[in-house]
């Protein structure tokens, strides 16, 4: 754990620190695994400031992109360098990590970088402090759903930075044309898959996070909502799209629509398949594009073979992908709550730091960036995230995200009744609004 | 003058006290690092705890335990993997333990194969284990000439998880095992033979009744360890109810949805529910040992 120069703090977090430790043993006592918590220790600065006045904590995945956005900031003001403190690449462990810091009141991070569904959960917590006076700043100017995932009342409590939306990828070899709905995908699907012997369709279907996503692409896909308007109430059940998606997957499943081992495969185990030549469609992100052309020394069957369009709807309209990414917001313990406030601005507004993620293909959340770039896949992707659904970030998003597991993904298998597995997820996103 | 004289001569004989002193500070120790944090941890469970807002709330975590379906589940779960998982383990150690017991050429080699297992660590025997269940490739189906949903479907995965955690634990309760046989007297035997007895019948009369320590322990460690089971279970199924253990159980309000009061709760029942047993185990069968050893010495 590196010691950042904040003398008055050091106690604290020593203090802290023995507390994790104490943890850490009662957790293992228990039971549980040992080096599950405490995974602060996996983060390290990046040491890019010599007097670093305020610090920024942000996954350690895509870190060189982090790092130049950075150094940007420091070349631009040298008397408030930023330091960047790099957390664990996976959700879980960044999560725990700044829950780590603030829960122990040490207080080493004033910039937390938030996953788009955590916005609620550390507004709710206390964890933030609300940005609402900086909405007329990126409003207009960053894309819609990322501002909708930065917000809880109806309250902004951080501000855009990067994003992520699907794309549906398709063998130009065996397809002509992307379908436009879901039905002709899986007509097209299914007939090609035949004729080559290979699978229809490969996604994010193991019991996870991807398995939500997947799911909720279908249910907006056929114009459902998880909220109302004011967030006040679940309208799952509303009209008959949590069934439509749902009826949908089951088929697809059934029928053999979907790869075998679906329900196991993650986002790599659909890249692998597809790129192996073994499926007609795939669901994923746009990382994959460059290991599917073979680049970076990779091997691929499909190469110049593939192409990538927007993810169908039920209706044949527009079209509904899932917003990733993440949101900076202020941490409520920041001793240096001003200059925080000034980078999370500055890091959702400005052309040169949003062009930073756009040369490194990592999707950035300013509009006008969109406009500049030369690559249709790019521009594609900018038309896919303005239409893009934020997973609304209540506080308790996660436990909502845990109730659609458990319930609809043994219910797509066949295994439990479709009927009393969304009246459980419906019943579980009410209590999302409020957590007790 | 004489009397404190004698008092100091006894101060200074007074071998319990001196023990006492002695053994204080690995005590003090070992209540910071092990007792404190239980209690913290008991302490902790009674409060409703939502980041910065914590409310004290009684034993209403223990309550929502009680009537918690998840929780009951991830019991049977639990319960399910430790008596399938134990059995198996201590049939199979024991055939193990008995092979590595005889001389042959090459029994040095063999003992060291039969430990691989063992030495690999978990999490990356349970990551092994689950691309080969997958379906893609679907390994492990096609050496059986099946097509089984090793991964998801309820039954078949904890049939998966339990036969992934005997491969992996055999070995050790073999390791154990073996290690009591070998303080068998090889007297015994001959002497047995010579009265006619089979090898049976030597395996009944000699063998079980004098391994029993050896057995007690490993079944103790064993069931312990099996309560407790994390890895398999998460990496296999994630929070998925049709494997959740009591510790994944734990681990999703800790971690993946976190609400530390009720994952305090959580462990706490944990904690209690395997000490019960370990208790149970020692005073059932540990006595009986105890007094062997008692009743020998006299």
């Amino acid at each position: 754990m590196p010691v950042l120069p904040r003398q008055k703090r050091y106690a604290l977090r020593a203090c802290a620190a023995g507390l994790t430790a104490l943890s850490l043993t009662l957790a293992t006592a228990c039971g549980e695994p040992p080096g599950e918590e405490g995974q602060t220790d996996g983060g390290e600065s990046a040491g890019l400031a010599e007097d670093p006045q305020f610090v920024w904590a942000v996954t350690g995945a895509d870190r060189a992109i982090h790092e130049d956005v950075a150094r940007l900031w420091n070349e631009n003001n040298p008397d408030q360098q930023v330091e960047v403190f790099f957390l664990a690449p996976t959700a879980d462990e960044q999560r725990q990590a700044m829950f780590q810091d603030l829960q122990n009141q040490a207080g080493e991070f004033d910039v937390l970088g938030l996953d788009v569904i955590w916005t609620g959960e550390f507004a709710d917590y206390g964890y933030i402090e609300p940005l609402e006076d900086l909405r007329g700043e990126v409003e207009g100017v960053s894309l819609e759903g990322a501002i909708d995932s930065a917000q809880w009342q109806q309250e902004l409590y951080a501000l855009p930075y990067s994003s992520n939306g699907a794309f549906l990828y398709y063998r130009t070899d065996l397809i002509d044309e992307p379908p436009t709905t879901w039905e002709e995908l899986y007509e097209t699907g299914m007939e090609a898959a035949e004729e080559e012997g290979i699978s229809a369709y490969v996604g994010q279907g193991d019991q996870y996070e991807g398995f939500v996503v997947n799911y909720l692409e279908m249910f907006w896909s056929a114009d459902g909502e998880l909220f109302d308007q004011a967030q006040e109430q679940s309208t799952f059940l509303e009209g008959d799209a949590a069934t439509t998606a749902l009826d949908f997957m089951t088929e697809a499943y059934e029928s053999g629509f979907y790869a075998d081992g679906f329900d196991s495969m993650v986002e790599d185990d659909a890249r692998a398949l597809f790129q192996a030549g073994e499926a007609v469609y795939m669901r994923n992100w746009p990382y994959a594009i460059p290991l599917l052309e073979g680049e970076e020394g990779e091997e691929s069957a499909v190469a110049g073979n593939f192409a990538v369009a927007p993810l169908p709807t039920f209706t044949g309209e527009g079209t509904t992908s899932a917003l990733g990414g993440l949101n900076n917001a202020v941490s409520s313990l920041s001793g240096n709550k001003e200059l925080a406030r000034e980078f999370v601005l500055w890091a959702a507004t400005d052309p040169e730091a949003q062009g930073i993620l756009a040369e490194h293909s990592l999707p950035p959340t300013m509009l006008s960036i969109y406009d500049e770039v030369d690559d249709p896949d790019f521009e594609m992707l900018g038309e896919i995230l303005t239409e893009a659904h934020a997973r609304p970030p209540v506080p308790g998003y996660n436990s909502l995200s845990l109730a659609i597991q458990d319930n609809l993904h043994p219910a797509f298998r066949g295994q439990e009744e479709a009927g009393p597995a969304l009246d459980a997820v419906n019943k579980a996103a009410d209590n999302a609004l409020t957590q007790e | 003058m004489a009397k404190t004289q004698k008092v100091r001569v006894r101060q200074g004989l007074g071998e319990r006290a001196m023990g006492r002193i002695f053994l204080a500070p690995s005590f003090a120790f070992m209540a910071v690092i092990a007792l404190f944090p239980v209690f913290y941890a008991i302490g902790r469970s009674l409060y409703d705890i939502r980041g910065f807002h914590q409310e004290f709330t009684g034993l209403d975590n223990y309550l929502r335990v009680l009537s918690d379906s998840g929780f009951f589940n991830a019991v049977w779960n639990t319960l399910v993997f430790t008596v399938a998982s134990v059995s198996l383990e201590f049939v199979i150690g024991m055939v193990f333990a008995l092979i590595m017991h005889q001389a042959f050429v090459g029994r040095g080699v063999t003992r060291a194969v039969i430990l691989i297992p063992w030495v690999i660590p978990t999490a990356v025997a349970a990551q092994v284990w689950r691309y080969m269940f997958d379906r893609n490739p679907g390994f492990v189906n096609s050496v059986l000439g099946t097509d089984i949903n090793w991964l998801r479907d309820p039954t078949w995965s904890m049939v998966g998880v339990i036969s992934a955690d005997v491969w992996k634990t055999a070995p050790f309760v073999a390791l154990l095992l073996l290690a009591g046989l070998q303080t068998i007297p090889r007297d015994y035997y001959e002497a047995a033979k010579v009265d006619g007895a089979g090898a049976l019948q030597r395996f009944w009369t000699i063998t079980l009744p004098l391994l029993r320590p050896a057995i007690v322990v490993a079944l103790l460690f064993r069931t312990v360890d099996a309560l407790r089971m994390f890895d398999f279970a998460y990496i296999f199924t994630g929070y998925s109810n049709s494997l959740a253990t009591l510790s994944v159980y734990a681990q999703r309000y800790l971690i993946r949805d976190p609400d530390l009061g009720y994952a305090n709760a959580l462990s706490t029942v944990t904690f209690v529910i395997v000490m019960i047993v370990g208790l149970a185990f020692i005073s059932r069968l540990g006595r009986h040992m105890v007094g062997d050893v008692a009743g020998k010495e006299k």
